[in-house]
C-alpha cells in the first residue's frame, strides 16, 4: 500500500511538469541490497547461477568411473569426461556421489534427479515439481535491484523451450532460447547504458507504471472467491506484476558504472540444429552475451540449459540420438564402460567449459567475473544406461567472490544432492539456512569448500 | 472462513471506493456472492484470435508466448494450471503497447474510439470511460465494474495531461486491460441453481465465453454478451439458437482449428529439428507446412464436408503445397499456393497418419521412432496413456543395431521382461507404419534389409499404414475419444467416472449422426452437463469457497 503511494505522489510530481529530476520510486526490497551494494568501494556483487546438462556422464558396472577423481580434496586430478574443464580447473570443485533420495517415491526417469537438486524433494509426478525451484529464492534474495530478477535461458534447440526454474511447481520460466532472443531482452531498446554519461530518467516509464497500478489495484476484487489453488496462481501473476514495476523503478534511477560493460552487436541466430556441436557453439555465443549482461548489471541470477533431461542431441550425421545409445550402447568388454556414450558425455561437457570460460573472459575488479559468481552445474542423472539417481554429477563453479574455496573433490558417501545445492545458495550470499524435505532435507552445507 | 474474508474484502472495497453497484456481478435473484470456479490461461491462439475480433485483422500480433502444457492429452487442460512468469509478463506487457499503439495510432482511432473529445490535446473521463467499457466487456468477457473504470479512466487523465494528447493517455488505459489478469486468464464463476439453490450453475458471462471458446477460439461476440446481459443464455431455445448461430458462422473453422491443433497435438512444429545430414529435404517451411497439411485435411473433411470422422484415417484427399511436394515427390502444377491432390489408390499413404507431419513430428531428428508414433496414435486418437519407462529397465539384453532394421531392435525390447508390458502394446502400430523414415518419406528398405510393416495387436493382424487406417477407423475407441476431448476441452477439466454416463450418451448421438463433428459440438454445446458445476452441491454443508478448493485441486491430481 505504503509503496504504491509513493509512487503515486512521485509520478503526480513529475507529470505534473514541475520536476526535472524526482526522487526515486522507493521499492522494500531495493533498500536491502542497492544502498551499498554499489556505493563506491564495496565489493562486487556476487552473481548466482544453474547450468543444467541432460544425461549425467558415464560410469562403469564393475564401480568406476569415467568422471569421479580417485582422491578428495584439492588438485584432483583431471578425469576423461571432465578435460573441457582443465583450463578452469582451480575455479571449479567437483562433488561426486551425492543422490537423490525418494523417500518411497518412484525414480521419474530424467526428471527426479535435477527436480531433488532444485526443490529438495523427489517430485510426485513427472513434468511438475513439489516445491518451487531454488533458484527463485536466491534471486528474491539477491536480485530485486537489477533490471531483471533472473535471465533464464535454453541453448538446447529442443522442440519446446527448456526450463527447470518454477515458483509454482508447475509453470516455469519461459526462458530466451535463441542468441538474438537473449540479446533483445538484455540489450534491446529499454537497456541503458551504465557507463553513458548523458543519462536522463525517462518520463515514459513512470506512464507504463501507472498502466500496472491500474491492474495491481483490482488485485483484492479479484481474488474474491478463487479457490486456493488460483489464488496461487494469481499470487504468481501479482508477483511478475512486481518484477516488472521493479524493472521500470530500477530504469527510473541513474545506473551505477561498470567498468566492465561493453554493449555487445546484436548476434545471428543459427540454423536450428540440436547436434551437439551446433548446441555447444549456441552455448557460447549465449554465455557471452549472458557474461555482459551480468557485468552490465542486468541481473544477478541466472538459469542456463545446455540440453534438456532426455536429450535430443547427437553427433552431428549420427542416426541415433545420444539418449537412445547412453540405453543401447553396451558396455565394450575391453575397455569396460561405453565408448560412445563417453564420447558423447565429452563433447557435451565442452558445452560447459565454453560457457565458464566466458565468464572468464570478462575482467572485474582484481579478477574476472567467473571469480565473482558462483555457478551449480548438474545433471539429471548419474549413469544415464540405468537411470541412476545416485552420484549424480554437480559442480561448483566461480569463487563467489572468495567465498568459495575452489578447486576441491568431494566425495559426497551416498549424502543428499540437497546439500550440494544448499552450499550454493549460501555461497550466492542467500539467507538460506536449511533446505529439503524428508530424507533430503538438510542444514549442513559442505563446510570444505566455503571459507 | 474464505468467504467470510471475502465479504470483509468486499466492504472494504465498497467503504474504500465508494463502489456500490458492482455490475459484474451475476444477474439473478440470488444474493449469494459468485464464486470463481476455473481460472484458466488464455491460449496464443485465443489471445490472437481475440485481438482480431475485437480490433480488427489488421492489427500485428508479434510476441512471444509463454509456453503451454500439455495434460492428459490436452493444452486445454494445461492451461487451467498455468500462471504467467516475470519474463511472460514482460512479453505481454511489450505486446500489449504496441497493440494499444496500433489501435490508437491517427488511422485507427477514428473507427476504434466512439466518441470524441472535447479536446483532443486534455483528458476527456466521459470519453474515455466510454470507450473503456465498450472494450472492458469484450476483452473481459463481462461488463467491467466501475472501479476497474475508474482506475483506467485515472490512467487515461494522467497520460492524456502529461502527453498533451487524449489518445497517448487511452492507449495507457487500454494497455491495462490487455494485462490484466481477466483478460489473460478465463475465469469462470458459478452462482446457485434459481430452481434448486444447493446446485450451482456457471453463470451467464462464463456461459457465452465456454461457448466462444470452444466454438471459435475467441471471446464472445455482440450478439452473444447480449444473450448473457439479459440473461436469455439460460434458455435453452436461446442456448440451441445461439450455438446453431455460431456453427454457421465462418469463425467456427478457427474453433474447429484450435481444438483440432490441440487433440492431434501440433503444437511441436514451429521448433522441430532433424538432421540436415540424413532429411536434406528438411527445414522450417517444411515444417510449417507440414502442420498446415494436417489441419486444411482435417478441416476441409471435418467442417466443410461435414464427413465421417473415420474417414480422416483412411481418406486419399490431401493438400499439398510447393514445398511439401517435393517430399512427397509429387510434381507440383497448380498455380495456387496449395493445392487439393488425390494420393493414388495404391499409394501406401490414405489418411492423417501418413501425413508427414504426424509421421516426423513423431520421430528422433535422424531416425524413425515406432515406439513414439505408437505411443502417439494410442494417446491422440484413443486416449490411451503410456506410463513412463521404469527407471530400472535391464537393458542389456537390448543390443546395437547400426545395422539392420529398426524393427529387429525393437523386437528384442518386446522380449524383454522390464519392456515387453508397454512395447507390445505402443509398438505393433508404429512398426507397421515404418515404411515411413524420419521425415515421413516413403522407403522400403532401412540399411540394405527390407522393412517388414506386419504387426500385430492383440488378435488384430496389421499390414503397413493403411491397415493403421483401418484399425482405427473401426476401432470404437477412437470416436469416444474425440468426444471425451471436445467435452474436456471445452470445460477444461479432466473427465472422471462420474462423466462416464454423460459421454456414453454423447458417443452414442455422435455415432447416431454420422460420426459428424459439427453434429458433436453442438450436441456437447447445448447439455446442460457442458455448463454445471460440480462441486458444491458434493459438501452443502461446508461453505460455498472451501468446497470449490476441494474440487479444484482433485482436478489438478
Amino acid at each position: 500500500m505504503k509503496l504504491r503511494f509513493d509512487r503515486r505522489s512521485v509520478l503526480k510530481g513529475m507529470l505534473g511538469g514541475s520536476a526535472v529530476y524526482v526522487g526515486l520510486p522507493v521499492l522494500d526490497a531495493f533498500l536491502d541490497t542497492n544502498g551499498t551494494a554499489f556505493a563506491s568501494g564495496a565489493p562486487l556483487p556476487v552473481r548466482f547461477g544453474t547450468y543444467f546438462w541432460g544425461l549425467g556422464l558415464t560410469d562403469t558396472p564393475t564401480g568406476g568411473s569415467r568422471w569421479v577423481p580417485t582422491k578428495a580434496g584439492p588438485g584432483y586430478e583431471l578425469m576423461p569426461e571432465l578435460e573441457a574443464l582443465a583450463p578452469l580447473k582451480d575455479k571449479v570443485s567437483v562433488f561426486s556421489g551425492f543422490r537423490a533420495i525418494g523417500d518411497g517415491r518412484a525414480n521419474l526417469v530424467h526428471w527426479t534427479g535435477h527436480a531433488s537438486i532444485l526443490s529438495g524433494i523427489a517430485p510426485a509426478s513427472a513434468s511438475k515439481f513439489d516445491a518451487p525451484s531454488f533458484d527463485t529464492k536466491v534471486a528474491d534474495a539477491i536480485g530485486t535491484s537489477t533490471r531483471f530478477k533472473s535471465i533464464d535461458i535454453d541453448a538446447s534447440v529442443s522442440r519446446q523451450p527448456v526450463s527447470y526454474s518454477t515458483r509454482s511447481g508447475s509453470t516455469f520460466a519461459s526462458p530466451d532460447a535463441t542468441p538474438l532472443a537473449l540479446y533483445h531482452r538484455l540489450f534491446g531498446p529499454d537497456f541503458q547504458d551504465p557507463n553513458s554519461d548523458n543519462w536522463k530518467p525517462n518520463p515514459s516509464i513512470m506512464l507504463r507504471q501507472s498502466v500496472l497500478s491500474a491492474v495491481t489495484e483490482q488485485r483484492h476484487a479479484l481474488m474474491k472467491g478463487l479457490g486456493k489453488d488460483d489464488q496461487l496462481k494469481m499470487d504468481q501473476y501479482f508477483s511478475s506484476v512486481r518484477d516488472m514495476e521493479n524493472q521500470l523503478a530500477v530504469q527510473l534511477q541513474r545506473p551505477e558504472k561498470a567498468q566492465a560493460c561493453v554493449v555487445p552487436q546484436a548476434p545471428k541466430d543459427p540454423t536450428r540444429i540440436s547436434s551437439v556441436d551446433v548446441v555447444n557453439a549456441n552455448t557460447k555465443v549465449m554465455a557471452k552475451l549472458l557474461a555482459m549482461g551480468l557485468a552490465c548489471n542486468q541481473s544477478r541470477v541466472f538459469t542456463f540449459v545446455h540440453t534438456s533431461g532426455a536429450s535430443e542431441t547427437y553427433l552431428a550425421g549420427q542416426s541415433k540420438i545420444y539418449h537412445q545409445i547412453t540405453h543401447d550402447e553396451p558396455t565394450d568388454a575391453k575397455l569396460g564402460y561405453q565408448p560412445e556414450s563417453s564420447k558423447l558425455a565429452g563433447e557435451v561437457m565442452k558445452g560447459l567449459g565454453v560457457f565458464l570460460a566466458e565468464l572468464d573472459a570478462i575482467k572485474e575488479g582484481e579478477g574476472t567475473l567467473l571469480d565473482n559468481s558462483i555457478v551449480l552445474a548438474f545433471s539429471d542423472t548419474g549413469y544415464a544406461k540405468i537411470h541412476a539417481i545416485e552420484n549424480i554429477p554437480m559442480f561448483l563453479a566461480g569463487r563467489a567472490g572468495g567465498r568459495h574455496k575452489a578447486g576441491q573433490h568431494v566425495a559426497g558417501k551416498g549424502d543428499s544432492v540437497t546439500r550440494v545445492s544448499l552450499t550454493a545458495m549460501q555461497l550466492a550470499g542467500a539467507p538460506i539456512g536449511e533446505f529439503g524435505v524428508g530424507s533430503m532435507k538438510t542444514t549442513h552445507p559442505i563446510g570444505e569448500v566455503m571459507a | 472462513m474464505i468467504t467470510k474474508t471475502a465479504s470483509a474484502w468486499a466492504l472494504l472495497g465498497a467503504t474504500l471506493l465508494g463502489v456500490v453497484a458492482v455490475e459484474a456481478a451475476a444477474p439473478g435473484p440470488t444474493q449469494l456472492p459468485a464464486i470463481k470456479v476455473g481460472l484458466r490461461r488464455i491460449t496464443e491462439t485465443q489471445y490472437r484470435h481475440t485481438i482480431a475480433d475485437v480490433f480488427g485483422p489488421a492489427i500485428k500480433v508479434e510476441a512471444r508466448f509463454e509456453p503451454e502444457r500439455r495434460e492428459e492429452g490436452l493444452l486445454a487442460l494445461g492451461s487451467a494450471m498455468l500462471s504467467l512468469t516475470s519474463s511472460g509478463f514482460e512479453q505481454y506487457f511489450a505486446l500489449a503497447r504496441s497493440i494499444s499503439g496500433q489501435v490508437l495510432d491517427e488511422k485507427g482511432r477514428e473507427t476504434a474510439v466512439p466518441c470524441t473529445p472535447v479536446d483532443a490535446a486534455k483528458a476527456d473521463d466521459a470519453c474515455a470511460r466510454e470507450f473503456l467499457a465498450r472494450y472492458g466487456e469484450l476483452l473481459f468477457r463481462r461488463p467491467l465494474a466501475s472501479a476497474e473504470i475508474q482506475s483506467r479512466v485515472k490512467t487515461a487523465g494522467l497520460g492524456a495531461n502529461q502527453a498533451g494528447d487524449f489518445y497517448a493517455g487511452l492507449e495507457l488505459a487500454l494497455t491495462s486491460l490487455l494485462v490484466a489478469p481477466d483478460f489473460l486468464f478465463r475465469i469462470e464463476s458459478a452462482e446457485p441453481e434459481p430452481a434448486d439453490p444447493k446446485k450451482f450453475r456457471l453463470d451467464a458471462y462464463s456461459k457465452a465465453a465456454r461457448l466462444s471458446f470452444l466454438l471459435w477460439d475467441s471471446t464472445p461476440d455482440a450478439a452473444l454478451l447480449a444473450a448473457a446481459r439479459s440473461g436469455a443464455i439460460h434458455s435453452q431455445d436461446e442456448l440451441e439458437q445461439q450455438v446453431e448461430r455460431m456453427i454457421a458462422s465462418p469463425k467456427f473453422r478457427d474453433g474447429a482449428s484450435a481444438f483440432f491443433a490441440d487433440m492431434f497435438q501440433m503444437d511441436g512444429f514451429g521448433n522441430l529439428v532433424k538432421d540436415p545430414a540424413i532429411y536434406p529435404k528438411f527445414n522450417q517451411s517444411v515444417a510449417e507446412s507440414a502442420r498446415e497439411q494436417m489441419l486444411r485435411r482435417t478441416l476441409d473433411l471435418l467442417v466443410a464436408q461435414q464427413a465421417d470422422y473415420r474417414d480422416l484415417f483412411t481418406s486419399h484427399d490431401t493438400f499439398l503445397n510447393r514445398s511439401l511436394a517435393s517430399v512427397y515427390r509429387v510434381p507440383y502444377a497448380s498455380k495456387e499456393s496449395w493445392m487439393r491432390y488425390e494420393l493414388p489408390r495404391e499409394s501406401e499413404r490414405s489418411g492423417i497418419l501418413t501425413d508427414i507431419g504426424f509421421l516426423s513430428l513423431h520421430a528422433h531428428p535422424g531416425t524413425s521412432s515406432p515406439t513414439r508414433r505408437g505411443i502417439k496414435v494410442l494417446e491422440i486418437f484413443m486416449c490411451q496413456a503410456t506410463p513412463q519407462p521404469p527407471a530400472n529397465v535391464d537393458f542389456s539384453a537390448v543390443q546395437d543395431s547400426t545395422k539392420g532394421t529398426v524393427r529387429g531392435r525393437l523386437l528384442d525390447h518386446m522380449e524383454n521382461e522390464g519392456c515387453s508390458g508397454c512395447h507390445r502394446r505402443t509398438d505393433p502400430l508404429g512398426l507397421a507404419l515404418e515404411h515411413f523414415d524420419g521425415l515421413g518419406q516413403l522407403r522400403t528398405m532401412e540399411n540394405g534389409a527390407p522393412i517388414d510393416v506386419s504387426a500385430e495387436i492383440k488378435d488384430v493382424r496389421i499390414e503397413g499404414a493403411r491397415g493403421v487406417g483401418e484399425y482405427l477407423r473401426t476401432e470404437p475407441r477412437v470416436p469416444a475419444c474425440l468426444v471425451r476431448n471436445v467435452y474436456s476441452y471445452g470445460v477444461g477439466e479432466k473427465t472422471y467416472g462420474r462423466d462416464k454416463a454423460y459421454l456414453a450418451v454423447q458417443t452414442q448421438a455422435f455415432i447416431a449422426s454420422g460420426y459428424r463433428y459439427p453434429a458433436l459440438v453442438r450436441q456437447i454445446a447445448t447439455s446442460p452437463e457442458f455448463f454445471q458445476v460440480v462441486a458444491p452441491r458434493a459438501k452443502p454443508s461446508k461453505p460455498i469457497a472451501e468446497a470449490t478448493v476441494t474440487q479444484l485441486q482433485s482436478t489438478a491430481e
